[in-house]
C-alpha cells in the first residue's frame, strides 16, 4: 500500500512540471499533503501513538489544509492565474524533471543503505529536484513559494525513510513545517503587494 | 543548569520589553540583558570543556565566539538606542525585543553540542533577525526581509537534509540527539559517500548564515535595509553561527577519508565567494552593499583558509574573531553616516572628512583594518593564509586569492577615499547635512584598536583558546 501512494507522490511531483494554473499547483501541494498523511499511518508503525498521532495531525492539518489555504489567499490577492508567462515552458520542464526522476533513481541505488528504504530515498530525491526546478525556473514569488513547500515535502519524505528509528528527526522536520507555514506564508505572503509578482527594488 | 537560567532570564527579558510599553524600562531590560549575556560569558570562561543540560558544552570555539558576541553587545545596544530614538515606542520595543532575542539565540548557537539543537538555534535565529531586518516597515524592507526568510528557510531545510544524512550513517534512534564528540568516536566507520553529501547538504546549508558563496545573496540583500547595528551583528556574529555549524562538521569528518574532498569543496566555494566580492564591489553604488560585499570576501578568505588546511585552520579562526570587530565598526559608523549624509548611494555621498572628521577617521581606519593592510591584525591572518597556500603548493588558488584582493582593495578603497575627501558627484542631490556628536566613534575607535592590537600582540589566552579549537583536526 505504501508503495502505491509513494508512486502516486511521484505522479503529482510530475504533473507539477506540466501544470499551467497555480490553482492546480494548490491542489497538489493539498494532494501531496494527503499522501503524507497516508504514508506516514501505514510506515510508522514502531512509532509510538502519541508520537503519530502528532504527525498525522501536522500533515493533515497544515500541509493538506492550512497552507493550500493561505496559498490561495495569496492567488486571490495577486490576481495571477497561470505561471507561464514568467518562466520555463512546461513541456522543457516535464523533460528536466524526467531527467530528475532518473538521476534520482540512480543515486538512490548507488546509497544504498540497511536503515533506509531505497524507493523513498529515490522519491524523497525527486521532490528535492522538482522543488530547486520550480524555483530556479520561475519567476513568480508564488511559485517560488510552492517550489519551497515541495522542498519541505522531499524534507518530510527523507524523515519518514527513517522514521522508525528516528522519530526525533520528524518532529524536528514538522517544527520547520509550521515555522515556514506561520511565517512566510501567513505573514509575508499575505502582506507582500498583491500586484507584486516579483522582487526586484533591491539589486546592485 | 547556568545556562537554562541564561535562557530564561533572556526569555522573560526579551517577553518584557514588548509587555512594558516605556522606554525608559525597555533601555533598562536591554541593558540588565547585556550585562547578563556578559556575564554568562565570564561564567563560561570558568567552565571550560564541560557540558551543561546534555546538549551545551562550553567548548573552546563556541566560547571564544560568545566572547566576541559579549564585546559587541554593548555597543550594538547603544547604537539601537541611538539609531531607535526617534520611533514610536511600538516599534522601538519590538525592536529591542528581537535584539535580545537574537543574541539569546546565537549564543544558543555556539554552545549547542548537537548537531539537531544546533539547527533549531539557527532556525531561531531566522526569525529574530527577520524582525529587526523589518523594522523600517518600508517595501524595501518588506522585499529584504521576504528574502532573507524565504533563502534561510530554503538553507535551513538542506542544512536539515545533511542533518538527516548524519542519522542515515547512524540509523539508530538516537542520532540526532548524539553530541559531536559522540559521533566523532563513530564515524570513522560511516560510508564515505554519506560523509560527502552530507557536507556539501550542512555547506550550502549554513552558508545561508556564514553569507558564503552560493547563498551570499541572501544577507547582501538584508544589509541593504536592516538598521545599522542589526547589519553589524548580521555581518559577524551571525555569520559566526554559520561558520561555526560548518566547522564543526568539518572537524568531525575530518579524520576521515572525505577531508581532500572537503577542502576542495571548501576552496572551490572561498575562491567563487572571492570572484562574486570583487566582481560586485568593482561595481557598487551602494555604500551598505560594498560593505556586505566585504563580508563575503572575508568568509571566501575563511573557507579557504580551512581548505589550505596546516596554519589556515588557526588563520580562519583569527580572521574571523578580528573581521567581527572591524566589520561591525564599520557598520556602527554607517548609522552616523546616514544622519550626515541622508543616504548610503555612493555618488551622493562626499566632504565626510569636513562634515563629520571623527566618522571620517573611523571610515578610513576600518578600511584599512578590514582590507587587511598594516597594521590591521587582519593581515597576520591573510599572511598564514598565504603561508599555508605555499606550503600546499597550491599555487593556483594563491594566485587568484591575491589578483581578486586587489580588486577589492582596489574597489573599496576608492570608494571611501570618495566619500571621505571628494565632492558628492550630483549636487543637486546633497541634502542639509546632519549633526552628529563625534563621541558616538568611541566604541568603534576600541574596537578598531583591537583589531590593530592584535597585529602585534596576540594574548596568550587568545591564542590558547584558537588552539584548543582546532587541536583534533589533523594537519
Amino acid at each position: 500500500m505504501v508503495n502505491y501512494l509513494i508512486v502516486l507522490f511521484a505522479i503529482t511531483l510530475m504533473y507539477f512540471s506540466s501544470a499551467d494554473r497555480l490553482i492546480t499547483y494548490v491542489k497538489l501541494i493539498a494532494m501531496q499533503g494527503l499522501l503524507l498523511c497516508g504514508i506516514a499511518i501505514f510506515e510508522l508503525k514502531e512509532v509510538n501513538t502519541a508520537n503519530l498521532l502528532f504527525i498525522v495531525a501536522e500533515t493533515l492539518i497544515f500541509k493538506t489544509i492550512l497552507l493550500p489555504y493561505l496559498l490561495n489567499r495569496i492567488i486571490r490577492r495577486s490576481g495571477v492565474t497561470k505561471v507561464h508567462r514568467l518562466a520555463m515552458p512546461g513541456f522543457y520542464l516535464l523533460i528536466f524533471s524526467i531527467f530528475g526522476l532518473l538521476i534520482s533513481v540512480i543515486l538512490a541505488n548507488i546509497l544504498v543503505n540497511p536503515f533506509i528504504n531505497t524507493i523513498y530515498l529515490a522519491i524523497a530525491l525527486f521532490t528535492l529536484v522538482t522543488g530547486l526546478l520550480l524555483i530556479v525556473t520561475h519567476k513568480l514569488i508564488i511559485s517560488h513559494l510552492i517550489g519551497f513547500l515541495i522542498i519541505e515535502n522531499a524534507v518530510f519524505m527523507f524523515s519518514l525513510a527513517a522514521g522508525n528509528e528516528m522519530p526525533m528527526l520528524i518532529n524536528v522536520g514538522i517544527l520547520l513545517d509550521i515555522f515556514v507555514g506561520v511565517l512566510i506564508l501567513g505573514f509575508f505572503g499575505l502582506r507582500l503587494k498583491p500586484h507584486t509578482n516579483e522582487l526586484a527594488m533591491l539589486k546592485d | 543548569m547556568a545556562i537554562l537560567l541564561f535562557f530564561v532570564i533572556s526569555v522573560l527579558l526579551s517577553i518584557s520589553a514588548v509587555l512594558f510599553r516605556n522606554r525608559t524600562v525597555t533601555r533598562i531590560i536591554t541593558l540588565a540583558f547585556a550585562l547578563v549575556l556578559i556575564l554568562f560569558t565570564v561564567y563560561s570562561w570558568t567552565r571550560l570543556n564541560q557540558t551543561d543540560l546534555t546538549y551545551f558544552t562550553y567548548d573552546s570555539t563556541g566560547v571564544l565566539l560568545l566572547t566576541v558576541l559579549a564585546i559587541l553587545t554593548l555597543p550594538t545596544v547603544y547604537h539601537g538606542f541611538i539609531y531607535t530614538s526617534g520611533d514610536t515606542d511600538k516599534r522601538y520595543n519590538i525592536y529591542h525585543a528581537g535584539l535580545i532575542a537574537l543574541m539569546t539565540f546565537m549564543a544558543g548557537a555556539y554552545l549547542a553540542n548537537t548537531m539537531t539543537v544546533l539547527w533549531i538555534f539557527v532556525e531561531a535565529t531566522t526569525l529574530a533577525v527577520a524582525v529587526l531586518i523589518y523594522h523600517d516597515r518600508t517595501e524595501m524592507s518588506l522585499e529584504a526581509t521576504w528574502k532573507y526568510v524565504f533563502i534561510c528557510s530554503t538553507g535551513i531545510a538542506l542544512a536539515y537534509l545533511g542533518i538527516l544524512f548524519l542519522g542515515f550513517i547512524y540509523g539508530r534512534g538516537d542520532a540526532p540527539n548524539l553530541s559531536f564528540s559522540s559521533f566523532s568516536l563513530i564515524i570513522s566507520n560511516a560510508s564515505p559517500l554519506y560523509l560527502k553529501i552530507s557536507f556539501i547538504f550542512v555547506l550550502v546549508g549554513f552558508s545561508t548564515k556564514m553569507g558564503l558563496f552560493p547563498m551570499h545573496t541572501v544577507t547582501i540583500d538584508a544589509h541593504s535595509v536592516a538598521p545599522p547595528p542589526v547589519s553589524a551583528l548580521i555581518s559577524t556574529t551571525l555569520m559566526n553561527v554559520g561558520f561555526l555549524a560548518i566547522f564543526r562538521v568539518y572537524k568531525l569528518f575530518a579524520s576521515t577519508s572525505v577531508l581532500p574532498f572537503m577542502n576542495h569543496v571548501l576552496m572551490l566555494a572561498g575562491l567563487l565567494s572571492l570572484l562574486i566580492s570583487a566582481g560586485y564591489m568593482l561595481k557598487a553604488k551602494h555604500l551598505k552593499r560594498m560593505l556586505a560585499y566585504s563580508s563575503l570576501e572575508n568568509m571566501g578568505l575563511v573557507a579557504i583558509a580551512l581548505g589550505a588546511g596546516g596554519a589556515g585552520y588557526y588563520a580562519a579562526l583569527l580572521l574571523i574573531v578580528m573581521h567581527s570587530f572591524a566589520k561591525s565598526s564599520l557598520f556602527y559608523q554607517m548609522g552616523q553616516l546616514s544622519r550626515v549624509l541622508h543616504t548610503f548611494k555612493l555618488d551622493d555621498c562626499g566632504r565626510y572628512m569636513k562634515l563629520y572628521p571623527a566618522g571620517a577617521m573611523v571610515l578610513l581606519t576600518g578600511m584599512i583594518c578590514i582590507l587587511a593592510i598594516p597594521p590591521s591584525g587582519l593581515f597576520i591572518s591573510e599572511l598564514m593564509i598565504f603561508r599555508g597556500l605555499v606550503a600546499n603548493g597550491q599555487w593556483f588558488v594563491l594566485i587568484a586569492s591575491v589578483i581578486l584582493l586587489s580588486f577589492v582593495i582596489y574597489a573599496m578603497s576608492t570608494r571611501i577615499m570618495h566619500i571621505t575627501f571628494s565632492d558628492p558627484r550630483d549636487e543637486s542631490k546633497v541634502q542639509q547635512p546632519g549633526a552628529v556628536n563625534p563621541v558616538e566613534t568611541v566604541s568603534q575607535f576600541m574596537l578598531l584598536a583591537i583589531v590593530i592590537l592584535l597585529c602585534f600582540y596576540q594574548p596568550p589566552f587568545l591564542v590558547e583558546m584558537i588552539n584548543q579549537g582546532i587541536a583534533i583536526i589533523p594537519r
